[in-house]
């Protein structure tokens, strides 16, 4: 069966949930203003806005969305992964995905593509108009821009968030231990809190995450530190090269331990 | 002769943990299948026929690569359920739990395009199956066709199950308990097309139930199984031969006054006795020779005063077959 089967499969799966469920729709619109909504109400609550553009280099409300929309599209795109095995085991699908001859690597790897194209066109809503208010036409072109940059920076965290995805259901209430992995993803992806700024050992596992580095790409971009984008990019690239053959061996072992307990039918 | 499925010796054990308290616990083993063996050939019903907690679902799910066996082997269309389990994903069509296993907000039809592409087809042949399977199923004419999964009543979700077992033409079919909890008329339309595949498709079906009457008019070869172990097999009208004489008998009498337990005392049978109204008297004997017991009998109930109202002499059902291989009842 080819690739593209697979992902016009998951296209309709996925875009039936988010459209035939409305409320999924709008809070999927909503999210990246919400969060930025919050997230300046603390930081005008602590600080001063001058103060945050003397020391970061970027308007408050321009570097909240982006950081919003960027969360959103990373973790969104990766929870399809984290969450769909549990998904399938409570509305009893897994045993018949695993009863199937499908290649697992193909499927799991197509299963955060639709949402990640939807959150592609988020950008439209979120970021795109945001930047055009503040910087004009090429605010325009800035928000296209980070929109392609944050595509890659999904696509490149795939292989990795199949490590996590395989490796985290192997422990039992496994939805335990993915309410301390997200949390920690949003802190090491770096987005709100540049990695620059952690201290060593959380900058160390921060550049193991493939995003992360496209983070900082983005955030290089807003603050016009260009410097060396396309090293972080190859950076981001060998890693998610790296986390490929991992991932078909974490899902093998984790589809070895299923069938070892048996997989639930009931 | 090539068998759709052979099982050998199969067992396999449950760990589960008892529960002693707060902090404590025991590991508990349960033991699922203790040596399991039997063959199934095409072009035929194989009922796996027992109680709960017999062993039906987990033998589906070895032979399905769904579960791993302790020890034992398997072969589904001469593949190696654990070596080969590639091979005999695609050589198996799966039903199980009738009433879950699809997506809630995906049509009937869009469910069947989605698994029909985990069975790698697509395209015109996927649709050009899934066409003749709804049809096939009568799904069109209940909506199945456009309602979404999780507006189906459980007819229709086990007529789109079925239909998901029987998209990419396998030519081994496994389904548990296809036809639990249905309406009669949704029932009837599944056993009467697992016949129809077996008998005129070529197709071997392994199928499980609990239900004899269904086991009785839906299998060719029944086997049942109790506690792991598969107990006896046969078609049912041979496994009706293998047990021993037995005969029920149904008497009904009549008396104002008289014990009605007093004759059967002395007798080597097992008897229900149900006191109705107007004196009247139902019981039901399980005989091995009623031909030497039954007169002398009847012979004290007339000493007694009793009237006789009605002798009636029943086969063994599949039930009382079940009953006397699973508890050893003679």
């Amino acid at each position: 069966m080819s690739y593209v089967d697979v992902l016009k499969a998951e296209y309709k799966l996925v875009y039936s949930e988010v459209f035939r469920r409305k409320t999924a729709l709008v809070t999927l619109v909503l999210y990246p203003y919400i969060f930025t909504a919050f997230t300046l109400f603390v930081g005008y609550a602590a600080g001063s806005p001058r103060m945050f553009v003397e020391r970061v280099g970027v308007d408050p409300v321009v570097y909240m969305i982006t950081a919003s929309f960027m969360l959103m599209s990373i973790l969104v795109s990766i929870d399809e992964l984290l969450w769909r095995p549990l998904f399938d085991t409570y509305i009893g699908t897994i045993t018949y995905i695993l009863a199937s001859p499908i290649s697992r690597l193909k499927l799991y790897s197509a299963i955060p593509i639709p949402r990640l194209t939807l959150l592609a066109f988020m950008g439209f809503t979120s970021i795109v108009p945001v930047y055009t208010v503040y910087y004009g036409l090429s605010g325009l072109v800035l928000g296209l821009v980070v929109v392609a940059v944050l595509v890659v920076g999904c696509l490149v965290m795939i292989p990795f968030a199949i490590v996590v995805t395989t490796t985290v259901h192997r422990v039992g209430e496994s939805w335990r231990a993915l309410n301390i992995v997200r949390p920690l993803m949003m802190v090491l992806l770096g987005v709100y809190y540049p990695r620059t700024y952690m201290p060593l050992v959380g900058y160390i596992i921060s550049s193991l995450i493939p995003s992360s580095h496209v983070v900082e790409v983005v955030q290089r971009l807003l603050t016009g530190m260009q410097g060396n984008l396309f090293t972080l990019f190859v950076i981001a690239f060998i890693l998610a090269f790296t986390y490929t053959p991992l991932g078909q061996f974490t899902l093998k072992a984790w589809e070895h331990k299923k069938v070892k307990e048996g997989v639930k039918t009931s | 002769m090539d068998y759709a499925v052979e099982a050998v010796n199969l067992v396999k054990k449950y760990r589960t943990k008892k529960r002693l308290g707060l902090f404590k616990s025991a590991v508990e083993v349960v033991e699922a299948l203790r040596g399991v063996s039997f063959k199934a050939g095409y072009g035929e019903v194989v009922g796996l026929l027992g109680p709960n907690g017999a062993g039906k679902t987990t033998t589906i799910k070895i032979l399905a690569t769904l579960l791993l066996p302790d020890s034992g082997e398997a072969r589904v269309a001469g593949y190696d359920v654990v070596k080969e389990a590639d091979k005999v994903r695609k050589n198996i069509g799966l039903m199980l739990t009738v009433e879950r296993g699809f997506y809630g907000k995906l049509t009937g039809r869009e469910n069947l395009e989605y698994f029909a592409t985990l069975y790698g087809m697509s395209g015109g042949k996927a649709k050009e199956r899934i066409n003749y399977l709804i049809k096939l199923l009568e799904l069109d004419r209940l909506g199945g066709d456009y309602k979404l999964y999780e507006e189906f009543s459980l007819g229709m979700k086990a007529r789109l199950s079925l239909a998901r077992a029987l998209l990419s033409d396998a030519p081994i079919l496994l389904l548990d308990e296809p036809t639990l909890g249905l309406d009669p008329p949704s029932a009837r339309k599944i056993r009467e097309l697992v016949k129809e595949l077996a008998h005129h498709g070529g197709k071997a079906i392994l199928y499980t139930t609990h239900n004899m009457f269904e086991a009785e008019i839906v299998c060719d070869v029944i086997l049942l199984i109790n506690r792991g172990v598969i107990v006896a097999e046969g078609t049912p009208a041979e496994l009706k031969e293998r047990i021993p004489k037995l005969k029920v008998v149904n008497l009904i009498l009549k008396s104002e006054t008289g014990d009605v337990y007093a004759p059967l005392k002395d007798i080597d049978a097992k008897y229900e006795v149900k006191v109705e109204e107007n004196g009247l008297y139902s019981i039901k004997l399980h005989l091995k020779k009623p031909e030497e017991v039954l007169d002398e009998i009847l012979k004290k109930y007339i000493k007694r005063g009793f009237e006789i109202v009605s002798i009636k002499m029943e086969e063994p059902t599949l039930e009382d077959v079940f009953i006397y291989f699973s508890e050893g009842f003679t």
